[in-house]
């Protein structure tokens, strides 16, 4: 959570875009006061921030073939996880979608670091014209994971490819968040019981008298959350 | 040494800040970025009698200088807390004090009895003004007699300090003091969230999930401080003051206004150090006017020296 410095304003969830030694980055998209306070900020400047917070992506597999999609500034919480998994010796496919070519940011990372990169916008200003979920269902490489960051919309038609396709997936959500901590419950998503990531509220149940499925808080047991346990 | 203790009935706290109800878990959460022994006590979250699955999501919204929350009293019902919560609050270094909500009278006294039975709660909150519980919740803080009779069943059920936290949405809050006061409340927790809505207007929908919500944060504050004020002049128990505080300049504001604690809540979201620095800020304020307690200063803002009438002739 990065605290915009004039006070007046919540903290923004933000992930980690690169790590290198010391140096963390991040990437914002300005969408509001708070993301615009941040982005206007001097170059010195000193930021709070506090965490790392929730759980990331599950690398603790060894994968050959992973495809990462990402939606927007969804890319930003990606980049980690693909360098993580080409140090890994996966081959790393990274489907990036945005409204239009100018939003596409920083796609020539990915493909240095040895990701073959497939793009899509809304506007057909550069790649498909259309979803990038098109571009994974088409896709005639069936991946062993796929790993997903982007705007809700999308992260459900990639839940719906991955179950299509019968490939597991990790989508990382995003909501509005208040305490960032998983003290309020403000930030939560309906998950199957059964999920190693369902809270240990033995009651809490979504529709009353059923087992399934729980609330679990998206910045405490998640970002990340497996599609197949997600009942959203 | 400046003496910031205050009296919540028999329960002595030695710092005069709380962490509001449903915004700081029960302190655990906030462990890892402040040293909970410096913070004062903790509010918990508000436990019913039956679990409660919370409100349809979105349940968040942020709006100037606050937020929306509606997350309907979601929690695991009493009879699991005292099983597999209450006990993991022996070990906080500062005071811990349950919440109750209900939906019945009968709710409250048999919520309240169990809780407050067990050593590690110091003090109970009676929550009587939930507002996003489709105003089930709330009706208990807009209806003096309902207001009565929820705090004296809870009175006798327990001889641990009972604050009744106070709902914004009423006509007149101090008629609710003072029943919640002659029912034999210890002290009154001014005010809870202000009920609000927010629509999107690209989905043509409300967006939260429950349609309506609690507003907090800095937007409820000059609210929350008016309302201390007038409930401070009508009822001779201690006054929990809590809205929007964000700062010791906001804190100074009601304590002056006649609050003998203040409660923090959306402010630890923006930095979780809020509570210290707050603390800080108080003590350094009252070192440099030489005031040797806090409570020296609670509801001493002088409002008797207006001259506003002298100039009625010429402003009309």
């Amino acid at each position: 959570m990065v605290v915009p410095p004039s006070g007046e304003q919540a903290a923004v969830a933000l992930g980690v875009y690169e790590a290198e030694g010391e140096r963390a980055s991040f990437m914002l998209a300005v969408c509001g006061p708070r993301t615009r306070e941040l982005a206007e900020l001097a170059v010195g400047a000193t930021i709070d921030l506090f965490g790392p917070l929730g759980n990331g992506f599950d690398l603790s597999r060894t994968y050959e073939q992973v495809a990462i999609v990402a939606g927007g500034v969804g890319i930003a919480s990606v980049l980690l996880a693909a360098q993580a998994l080409l140090a890994g010796s996966a081959r790393v496919r990274l489907y990036y979608g945005a409204r239009t070519k100018a939003l596409l940011a920083d796609a020539q990372k990915f493909t240095a670091a040895g990701c073959s990169v497939h793009c899509a916008t809304d506007d057909g200003s550069f790649g498909h014209a259309g979803f990038i979920t098109d571009l994974l269902a088409q896709s005639d490489e069936v991946p062993e994971l796929i790993l997903a960051c982007g705007p809700s919309p999308m992260l459900r038609a990639v839940a719906r490819v991955a179950a299509k396709r019968r490939v597991p997936a990790q989508l990382s959500l995003e909501e509005a968040f208040a305490c960032g901590v998983g003290a309020c419950w403000g930030c939560v998503v309906p998950i199957e019981r059964s999920s190693a990531q369902a809270p240990r509220f033995p009651h809490l149940s979504t529709d009353g008298n059923r087992a399934d499925p729980v609330y679990a808080r998206i910045c405490k047991e998640g970002p990340v959350f497996w599609a197949h346990e997600l009942r959203w | 040494m400046i003496d910031l203790s205050v009296w919540i009935g028999k329960l002595h706290l030695p710092l005069p800040t709380l962490m509001g109800s449903g915004c700081y878990g029960s302190g655990e959460e906030y462990s890892p970025f402040i040293d909970l022994s410096q913070i004062g006590g903790v509010v918990l979250k508000s436990v019913t009698r039956w679990p409660r699955l919370g409100n349809a999501t979105p349940r968040l919204v942020p709006t100037p200088s606050g937020m929306l929350n509606a997350i309907g009293l979601q929690n695991p019902g009493i009879d699991w807390y005292l099983e597999h919560e209450v006990q993991k609050f022996a070990s906080r270094p500062c005071a811990i004090i349950g919440s109750v909500a209900g939906f019945s009278i009968d709710d409250y006294g048999y919520v309240t009895e169990r809780l407050a039975r067990r050593d590690e709660i110091a003090a109970v909150e009676i929550n009587i003004s939930c507002p996003n519980v489709a105003s089930e919740g709330e009706t208990f803080a807009c209806d003096p007699k309902l207001t009565a009779k929820v705090v004296e069943l809870a009175r006798g059920v327990t001889d641990k300090p009972l604050i009744v936290k106070l709902s914004p949405n009423v006509t007149d809050i101090t008629q609710i003091a003072l029943e919640a006061q002659a029912a034999g409340a210890d002290a009154l927790a001014v005010i809870n969230t202000v009920r609000a809505m927010s629509i999107d207007v690209d989905a043509w929908r409300p967006r939260l999930g429950n349609v309506t919500g609690g507003l907090s944060g800095a937007a409820i504050r000059p609210i929350a401080l008016l309302a201390v004020y007038e409930v401070a002049r009508a009822v001779h128990i201690p006054i929990i003051g809590q809205g929007g505080i964000e700062t010791a300049t906001d804190a100074l504001e009601f304590f002056l206004a006649g609050a003998s604690a203040v409660s923090i809540g959306t402010a630890n979201f923006t930095d979780p150090r809020a509570p210290v620095q707050i603390l800080d800020g108080v003590r350094e304020y009252l070192r440099k006017r030489e005031v040797q307690a806090l409570a020296d200063i609670v509801g001493k803002a002088n409002v008797g020296f207006s001259n506003a009438h002298q100039y009625e002739g010429d402003e009309g």
